[in-house]
């Protein structure tokens, strides 16, 4: 059984020969460039430059080797900047800051600084039918995006590993959240509808052209579509059920069967927090897979959701607790972690190891070698 | 008193106008503007943080609501008499050092605000120093200290630890995402609050503990 196999096997809720392994393959299940560092040089496989994945949350690009070496079984496709767009940096005293393909600035202390954050958000003062029409939205379409999207697509299929292949942007809330800025646009949502209703339409249809021209290339080749929608905090949604079914699942449920159109690949939703009181939505809109499950937000027990929704929906993550086991616990601890959540969500498949989010740069690397060897030791159907 | 219960039905619905509305009746019936503030916004902002916290109201509500509030204050603070201007206490608010992020942070001064505090907003991304500056320049009560994420929480240790020369006049209570009562517990905070309306009572139990004790 190739990875490729293993992968398609657990996402069709069927027991492959272990559970398929997920490293790096999206911008939110990957590790920061620390990390990685500290974990390559605990693995003693130090690389000169760590190659950065994702910009904005310093995610890194692990090496083919490092993926082999500790048997990760998918791989990223992920399309290239657009032509009109170049990624540039400034500086002040305190940050470095850049300005990306939707006009959103970000920045990041210079000083020992983690990420970038959103600093400022392009539509802020934007809320009318008119100005709306008259902002510049990228093209998604842009030949140079899908430049050897295909080779490179061939290439992972040649060695069998399963391919996911990453958005353009984040989520449709999301982008209304930041072109807004969160506060401008929660208050939208409860006071300006036909302005919010004709933002996310606009942001709807720029991910669908994406998707269908995204799929037209490599839509046979891959094995999950990556898509996200932060909806959760950590006790709770960020807006009421109703609201969501209001405004944001007509427009997930159109997507999601827009790309299911498009291809046999699984649909991929990352939404961190407590999102259970969604999950039959989301399943309901088209969404197959589930990320990242972050078992320490609210009604977030894996025991519950793997017998409610296990049949339904498959747990991309959830492998391990990140805000406290996987920074802070003991070795054992992490072992023991790994061991109760694959014993949890393994059973008839339906669950892709991965950590809960990004692995941070305070996870010491010994603390993710017992996570990979915990996976090894237990994994297996 | 019918017009303070309708001031306070406008702001859990989020309606400024309503409740601009309701406020001019209120001071052409000859209601003192402390009243209007204690019975009518401060109490609806207290029964929001209670549904926000039950996940009866989700952020969209609790914001607007927090707008129509102060749409009302807005006119009723000007009038009050230099003798009713008690706040129940100032409260220095910010995120630490390295951690950019404020809706959360901002959701708890609003409720902060609604609850009858004076609320100094330091922004995102505040080094223990300014902290420090900051208590000596506002002489505030209550200190507390935002963090979404595990690898920016530490900064809260060490800002706890700049704040001890002042540990007796001002009590620090902490929240975020990754935070626990443990936390707290460990790096010497007063109090933790679970989300924006446990902030507020924490803050309020935390005034009492320093009322009891000067």
């Amino acid at each position: 059984m190739n990875a490729r196999e293993r992968l398609i096997t657990s996402l069709e809720h069927r027991e492959p020969d272990r559970v398929p392994f997920d490293l790096g393959a999206s911008l939110i299940t990957g590790i920061h460039k620390t990390a990685y560092k500290n974990f390559t040089d605990l693995l003693n496989m130090p690389e000169k430059e760590v190659k950065i994945f994702d910009v904005v949350q310093q995610i890194s690009t692990p090496s083919e080797e490092l993926l082999r070496k500790i048997g990760v079984d998918t791989r990223n496709l992920s399309p290239l900047s657009s032509s009109q767009w170049t990624l540039n940096y400034s500086e002040d005293a305190e940050y470095r800051y850049f300005t990306d393909e939707w006009g959103i600035v970000w920045r990041m202390p210079l000083d020992n600084g983690f990420y970038f954050d959103m600093y400022k958000n392009p539509m802020a003062e934007i809320d009318t039918l008119e100005g709306l029409a008259n902002y510049q939205f990228p093209d998604p379409t842009d030949d140079a995006r899908f430049v050897g999207l295909r080779q490179r697509a061939l290439v992972e299929h040649e060695k069998g590993n399963a391919i996911v292949l990453s958005s353009m942007s984040a989520g449709i809330m999301e982008l209304g959240a930041w072109l807004r800025g969160f506060e401008n646009f929660f208050m939208d949502l409860a006071l300006r509808p036909e302005f919010t209703r004709a933002l996310l339409n606009k942001v709807y249809e720029i991910k669908r052209q994406y998707w269908e021209k995204a799929l037209n290339e490599v839509g046979d080749l891959i094995q999950v579509v990556q898509e996200a929608d932060d909806l959760g905090a950590q006790n709770s949604l960020l807006i009421s059920p109703k609201m969501y079914r209001k405004f944001i699942k007509p427009l997930h449920k159109d997507l999601f069967e827009f790309i299911h159109s498009k291809t046999k690949a699984k649909v991929f939703i990352h939404s961190c927090g407590a999102v259970s009181d969604l999950i039959p939505d989301l399943i309901d809109s088209g969404v197959d897979i589930l990320n990242p499950v972050q078992l320490s937000a609210r009604n977030m027990d894996p025991v519950k959701l793997k017998q409610e929704f296990g049949k339904d929906i498959v747990f991309w993550g959830g492998g391990i607790d990140t805000q406290s086991i996987l920074p802070k616990g003991s070795l054992t601890q992490v072992r023991e972690a790994v061991k109760r959540q694959i014993e949890i969500l393994a059973p008839g498949g339906g669950f892709v190891f991965n950590t809960v989010h990004n692995i941070q740069p305070d996870v010491p690397p010994e603390n993710l070698m017992a996570m990979v060897e915990a996976l090894h030791e237990f994994g297996n159907y | 008193m019918a017009v303070l219960d309708e001031i306070k039905e406008s702001l859990m619905e989020g309606d400024a106008e309503g409740v601009k509305a309701g406020v001019q009746q209120a001071l052409a019936e000859g209601i003192a503007a402390v009243k209007i503030i204690n019975e009518s916004l401060i109490a609806g902002m207290q029964v929001v943080g209670v549904l926000f916290k039950a996940n009866e109201i989700y952020v969209p509500e609790v914001l607007i609501a927090a707008r129509a509030m102060h749409a009302g204050l807005d006119i009723v603070k000007p009038l009050l008499a230099e003798s009713d201007v008690q706040d129940k206490g100032t409260i220095l608010l910010g995120t630490v050092k390295g951690d950019l992020h404020d809706i959360g942070k901002n959701l708890v001064g609003m409720m902060l605000e609604g609850a009858g505090y004076k609320v100094v907003d330091l922004g995102v991304d505040i080094s223990p120093d300014k902290f420090v500056k900051a208590v000596e320049e506002y002489k505030p009560q209550l200190v507390a200290l935002s963090a979404l994420l595990t690898t920016t929480m530490v900064a809260m240790k060490t800002t706890v630890e700049m704040l001890e020369p002042y540990r007796g006049q001002i009590k620090i209570f902490i929240g975020g995402a990754p935070v626990t009562q443990e936390f707290a517990d460990e790096i010497g905070a007063d109090a933790f609050g679970a989300d924006a309306g446990n902030a507020v009572e924490k803050a309020n139990e935390l005034i009492a503990k320093l009322t009891l004790h000067n």
